[in-house]
């Protein structure tokens, strides 16, 4: 088999997930060895023609973005969303609850007009994505763990379990039982063991939710515990709001 | 053997010198909440310093089990290419389970009878056989969720080599077998005199008055409660409540399921078999090839739990699959308790 062709490319993002591929180090040199890299935004200069596999990372705010992940797209066999802002379109989601005049007002100022703004999405919302890597930012182990599965043509995929299950293993009492509400009951897990519970913070959802999460289940606990629906809201809205559930006005 | 007192002062000195023999775990605080001074959080670990050791504590998280039976173990290694060489691996080392309660001796008990019936299982029974417990009595309930009592937990006739039992300035020493003896040998104790042995009886009374609780039905029946309630509404009601996020499984110290999977270095040129605790409350645990799963629906997963803990498991091993520890009702956030749910069944019928 000749050579797989990577490359690396940013949309509307912190460019985050880039630094932790490279953080990954020498973990990347069997990848390098393996592979040629045909462009990496964050790393170094200049493009090919084709790719076998972009990885891309960041959300589609503008009619920019667009374009550039239908170009990507065109010129790829294999697209794999990396990051939050890639998968769920992430923290700039946040924009899409507020008045479209407002943020364009205190985000790009006197030149809003220069800007073709629109409503904040994931890149599956514009072409057809093949894999994801939630998180915020990446888990490198995960990217390279996809990184092997491609190298050896076996499918990869993500955790279907929500984050207790690694928080328990962690030997980590309970968030919900110090009295903080924590995402973790119904977001995927996958993010050990970087764990913020480990760390002592509440899971702010980072990972999206689990496929099926039991979402009256998380109302109910939520309202038992005293937080109202704007509250609920307020936290799922960082990360989640690409879901119906939290998208909807209360 | 005798009966045998340790003054607890000695006790430092005792876990001192099996650290020099075997590595030694023990219930240690981990936490204590900026609010409340009094609440500690224990957990079990790896000490390095006998004034860790914490034997007055109640409850942890994950219990004694992770060392006999990590959430994840290498159980093979090998090549990539024409010769794959595949090299079983057995990681074990001589080590002391140092103050295991009661439930938890029992649960280990259960663990046993699960790894070695059918196809033993070596990588367990080879950490097993390196394992030397020392159990330590306890006087009360650790909280209201414990229901050991009932659970045929609270007593164990064996499970330990060594059991303390705490008494004012001493513990009572029971040594149980041929292992608990040459623990035994390296702590500083004495007969115990006629005094002591009143102070035992005395502790004895009050460990049985501190016990209230007691399920409103003879635990020998809890199979066949749970027979006639298999088609009962109760599973879809208690599941409106779970996340299915699996907490209670992954703290019980009897669940036993795992799930393998294959760790392959980024160079391709070797990789590592690897298990990992499996949950039966997670969505993909009964999904099959071809994407059919055979317990799609959260009720139905709950239900499978608790006819586990209350009768599968004692049907294939003959000890049961609870031992009333609480563990699962004290990790659900939804508080969804194993204790109340067989009432309820017990109830309903």
């Amino acid at each position: 088999m000749a050579r797989p062709v990577l490359m690396f490319d940013s949309l509307s993002c912190c460019e985050g997930c880039g630094l932790q591929v490279i953080n990954c180090e020498t973990d990347l040199l069997p990848i390098l060895a393996a592979a040629d890299i045909g462009r990496f935004r964050e790393a170094s200069d200049g493009d090919v023609p084709h790719y076998n596999v972009a990885f891309v990372e960041g959300s589609i705010v503008t009619s920019h973005d667009i374009e550039k992940i239908q170009e990507i797209r065109a010129k790829t066999d294999i697209l794999v969303a990396l990051g939050a802002c890639a998968t769920h379109g992430g923290v700039n989601m946040l924009k899409n609850f507020q008045d479209p005049d407002d943020v364009a007002r205190y985000v790009y100022g006197e030149r809003r007009a220069w800007v073709p703004h629109i409503p904040a999405r994931p890149q599956k919302a514009e072409v057809k994505v093949d894999a994801e890597i939630p998180g915020c930012p990446l888990n490198p182990a995960e990217f390279l763990e996809a990184a092997t599965c491609l190298l050896m043509g076996k499918p990869f995929r993500l955790p279907n379990y929500p984050v207790c299950v690694d928080c328990k293993l962690a030997d980590n009492v309970c968030l919900w039982h110090k009295g903080v509400p924590c995402l973790g009951i119904v977001t995927r897990a996958g993010c050990k063991p970087y764990l913020c519970p480990s760390a002592g913070h509440k899971c702010i959802g980072c990972r999206g939710l689990v496929d099926k999460p039991n979402t009256q289940a998380a109302k109910d606990v939520m309202a038992e515990f005293g937080l109202t629906v704007q509250d609920v809201l307020r936290e799922f809205r960082l990360f989640q709001g690409i879901y119906d559930e939290v998208s909807k006005e209360a | 053997m005798l009966p045998l007192v340790l003054n607890k002062s000695d006790l430092g000195a005792w876990i001192e010198a099996l650290a020099a023999q075997r590595r030694v775990a023990a219930p240690v605080l981990k936490e204590t909440s900026p609010a409340d001074r009094t609440d500690l959080k224990f957990g079990w670990e790896y000490i390095a310093d006998p004034a860790e050791v914490r034997l007055d504590y109640t409850v942890t998280v994950l219990g004694p089990k992770k060392f006999l039976w990590p959430a994840r173990q290498t159980v093979m290694s090998y090549q990539i290419g024409a010769d794959p060489r595949p090299t079983a691996v057995l990681d074990h080392e001589p080590h002391v389970l140092f103050g295991v309660h009661p439930c938890d001796v029992t649960a280990i008990q259960t663990l046993d009878a699960a790894f070695s019936k059918d196809i033993a299982d070596p990588h367990y029974l080879a950490r097993r056989a390196d394992t030397a417990i020392v159990s330590i009595d306890c006087a009360a309930p650790c909280d209201e969720t414990c229901f050991c009592l009932d659970m045929g937990s609270l007593y164990p006739e064996a499970g330990y080599d060594v059991m303390l039992t705490p008494e004012g300035n001493r513990f009572f020493v029971e040594v149980k077998t041929p292992l608990g003896e040459a623990l035994v040998e390296k702590a500083k104790v004495r007969p115990a005199t006629k005094q002591d042995m009143q102070a035992r009886q005395k502790f004895a009374e009050e460990k049985r008055g501190n016990f209230h609780f007691q399920l409103p039905f003879e635990v020998k029946y809890l199979p066949e409660i749970l027979d006639a309630s298999y088609d009962s509404l109760v599973w879809e009601a208690i599941a409106r409540r779970c996340f299915a996020c699996g907490s209670c499984n992954t703290t019980c110290p009897t669940c036993y399921c795992w799930d393998v999977d294959d760790d392959v270095a980024v160079d391709l040129t070797k990789g590592c078999r690897v298990r990992r605790y499996d949950s039966c409350q997670l969505d993909p645990f009964a999904e099959v090839a071809g994407g059919e799963n055979f317990r799609k629906d959260r009720s139905s997963r709950l239900r499978h739990r608790m006819f586990r803990k209350g009768k599968y498991i004692l049907d294939q091993t003959g000890r049961s699959g609870c031992v009333g520890c609480g563990r699962c009702e004290r990790a659900c956030v939804a508080d969804i308790s194993i204790k109340e749910t067989f009432i309820q069944i017990a109830g309903s019928r």
